[in-house]
């Protein structure tokens, strides 16, 4: 019987909150004069970022093989930290806490990736004891 | 160890003909000697299995009392009369008793763990052979069937090594091979530990066994000739 | 430990039992802990804007229109500015009642390269201040020199760092503790500091002078602490009143009061809502254990059957239940951090008030008391079944269904 991982199920949502916000609702503001900065490449890079993600995802809710999902999983931890880093760290953002960009896109940015992060935790531990328990 | 029933009775609040109550054992007394495998028979709400109930401390009488050697059971406060079940009586009860989220074994020693030290795993794992389900050690009891809930149940009162052992029905579920296994496991029990023993059941072929037979009916009893 | 281990052993091999009521202890303890930090982040926003204002009246040029505009600077870091002649604060300073008085001029930058966006930067007379400097202080032991620029927590120049304001390089030489408030996105310097900016800004075109002849240049507020035993009012008004001065006075007293009634009617709203989350959830737990316990009459008849007394009984139940609302609680926690911390900014600006996020110590003790508060809830709304169990008769539960 082979039962659908449910940490890929909330990964794949919230891939693709980040993926298509850091796009759109979440995305820094453009500058009035219509010049990008630093904001506005961290924003592309979250999508990116969440894009993969959520193509992993849905590897992880395709693949029938245990063994193949925890690699999943694990190939999913360093994506997720790079998500983490992205705003902030990586990318420098704009200086002014008050801005869209960092009052919004950087938190929901690294909330985000936190959270698939600890997801994808659970998911990989999930199917080493199931497999551990399968092929002891 | 003697159980004795000093003119024990039960009544219900249920309107019946004449009275607003429903006396479902009528004052009776009863010995119980160790050493002796003691058989009540009878129909269906004949008041067997309140008298066991009252009989193993789980039923307060409406009148009388159950003395086990010296003790009043009924006088006893909540926490030490549940020790003294543990301690003491066991019981076989109808239908499902295992707790679902554990194991055969587990369930077995469950009466050790609540209340004792060192559960003997060895002396579970002797009577799980015994009785011929050496093999559900460690499946889940939701899992088993009722005859293997049945024969765990049997396994566990055995493995709770109290002086009294009481059985409600034992071999309901079981089939006639396991039905004769059980009930002379029983009688050994009686004999080998000295154990006073008291099944109830409308099995025919407990007579076998039995050292002693009553016979219930309609809340009374009956010596059975 | 015997009763834990069966209690633990219940919980672990029915998982979706107790995923689904930790998820629902977690509901409560996330509300709580949620709300009682935005609630109290509300609180010391307040505070803080009481701290930091520390005058009595502010004299703004009317062109401030009153209130609103320097309102919105102090309070929500709007970038403005506007100016009154620098010769009125010897005037204001000689009315009667007038205890001290200091002025302070804003400049608005253009988009300053430091931030992406344009900033508020705050001259203050050193020697004459009394409102910032005391907040300085708490970051930097020393004057601030030529050019020099203490700056807000919201700006993320760093001490050693300078920013460049109308093509003048700054040196950050502190930068102050987070007040909430919109005095958050600011720069500050000295009033020698302002003039050599305002020129700057004014080779590039942006004028700031109000009269042609002006020699001691521009200031844009003159913060006022009443004398002792004067009346704020009648000191207000006559400030308010001459004829020639062309001003506005802003009483903090009232600015505050604004903010606090804001903060009351988002505090109540959060109360209202914590108090509905907390009386459903009880309810729902209620219910549910209810449910579960009925459905588990069986197993604890034949705990009662082996020896397991009332108490014992009620404890498997209880420590059950604490287990439960335990691990819910932290999850509620631990997410009601991720949904608060991060995102005190947007609270900030979605809400318009002052918003600080208290100390550690404050919000891990508001942490414990989440926890505390969900696993009495949930011991609370499982002891009337934990009660109702240990008392029916197990004879007759024995008997059920055969």
């Amino acid at each position: 019987m082979k039962k659908v991982s449910i940490p890929a199920c909330f990964i794949l949502v919230l891939s693709l909150l980040l993926a298509v916000g850091c796009a759109t609702f979440l995305g820094p503001c453009a500058h009035e004069d219509g010049s990008v900065g630093a904001c506005f490449w961290a924003g592309r890079a979250l999508t990116g970022i969440g894009a993969v993600l959520a193509v992993q995802a849905v590897m992880a809710l395709a693949v029938r093989s245990g063994r193949i999902r925890l690699g999943v999983y694990l190939s999913m931890l360093p994506a997720a930290l790079f998500g983490l880093l992205t705003p902030g760290t990586l990318f420098s953002l704009c200086g002014m806490a008050s801005m869209r960009c960092r009052a919004i896109t950087q938190p929901a940015g690294m909330v985000l990736s936190g959270i698939i992060f600890v997801l994808a935790c659970a998911g990989a531990v999930l199917d080493l004891k199931k497999n551990r328990k399968e092929n002891p | 160890m003697i159980l004795k029933a000093d003119s024990i009775s039960k009544r219900y609040f249920r309107p019946t003909g004449q009275a607003n109550y429903f006396e479902a054992v009528k004052p009776l007394s009863l010995t119980l000697a160790s050493g002796a495998v003691t058989v009540l028979m009878g129909r269906s709400g004949s008041g067997k299995t309140t008298l066991l109930h009252m009989l193993s401390g789980l039923l307060t009488p409406t009148s009388g009392k159950v003395l086990l050697d010296e003790t009043d059971l009924y006088s006893l406060k909540d926490g030490a009369l549940s020790c003294l079940r543990n301690e003491k009586i066991a019981v076989v009860p109808q239908g499902r008793s295992a707790v679902d989220t554990l194991t055969a074994l587990e369930n077995i020693l469950l009466p050790w763990q609540l209340c004792r030290k060192n559960a003997p795993v060895e002396r579970a794992e002797h009577w799980m052979e015994a009785l011929g389900i050496a093999a559900l050690r460690d499946v889940p009891a939701k899992e088993l069937s009722g005859g293997e809930l049945r024969r765990a149940a049997i396994a566990r009162a055995l493995c709770q090594e109290t002086p009294v052992l009481m059985a409600d029905e034992p071999t309901g579920d079981l089939d006639d091979e396991n039905t004769r296994l059980a009930l002379s496991i029983l009688k050994d029990a009686a004999k080998r530990e000295n154990k006073t023993v008291l099944i109830v059941t409308h099995e025919s072929e407990a007579r076998a066994f039995a050292d002693e037979i009553w016979k219930m009916d309609g809340g009374t009893l009956h010596p059975e000739q | 430990m015997k009763t834990a281990s069966l209690s633990l052993r219940n919980l672990t091999r029915r998982p979706g039992r107790t995923w689904a009521l930790v998820l629902l202890t977690g509901f409560l303890s996330l509300s709580l802990f949620a709300g009682s930090v935005v609630v109290m982040s509300l609180q010391s926003g307040l505070n803080s804007l009481e701290a930091r204002l520390g005058a009595d009246l502010i004299v703004v040029p009317k062109a401030a229109q009153s209130k609103a505009s320097f309102q919105n600077i102090f309070l929500q870091g709007t970038v403005g500015a506007f100016y009154m002649d620098a010769e009125l604060l010897d005037e204001i300073a000689a009315t009667e009642g007038v205890a001290k008085a200091a002025p302070q001029t804003f400049l608005a930058t253009l988009k300053a390269d430091c931030c992406s966006s344009r900033l508020q930067v705050i001259g203050f007379d050193q020697q004459a201040d009394f409102t910032v400097q005391p907040w300085i202080v708490q970051s930097s032991s020393r004057e601030l020199g030529p050019m020099e620029v203490a700056v807000g927590s919201s700006i993320s120049a760093g001490v050693g760092e300078s920013i460049r304001i109308y093509q003048k390089s700054c040196p950050v030489v502190a930068r102050l503790s987070a007040t909430g408030t919109g005095l958050d996105t600011a720069v500050y310097c000295s009033m020698e500091t302002m003039k050599t900016l305002l020129a700057a800004a004014e080779e590039m075109g942006v004028s700031h002078k109000v009269t042609a002849d002006n020699s001691d240049g521009v200031i844009s507020a003159v913060y006022v602490k009443v004398a002792e035993g004067a009346d704020i009012d009648q000191v207000a008004s006559s400030l308010a009143s001459h004829p020639s001065w062309k001003t506005a006075v802003v009483q903090t007293r009232s600015m505050i009061t604004g903010v606090s009634d804001g903060l009351a009617g988002v505090s109540s709203a959060v109360k209202v809502l914590i108090g509905a989350v907390w009386a459903l959830a009880f309810v729902i737990l209620l219910v549910v254990f209810a449910l579960l316990m009925n459905e588990r009459r069986r197993e604890f008849a034949v705990l009662r059957l082996i020896g397991a007394s009332r108490r014992k009984l009620a404890r498997v139940i209880l420590t059950e239940t604490g287990l439960v609302c335990l691990l819910g609680g932290c999850l509620g926690v631990a997410v009601g951090a991720a949904l608060v911390f991060p995102f005190t900014a947007l609270i900030e600006s979605t809400l318009n008030l002052p918003f600080l996020t208290p100390s550690w110590g404050r919000i891990l003790l508001i942490a414990a008391l989440s926890l505390a508060g969900t696993v009495l809830m949930g011991m609370l709304s499982s002891a009337r079944t934990a009660w109702k169990l240990s008392r029916v008769d197990t004879g007759s539960i024995l008997r059920e269904g055969n």
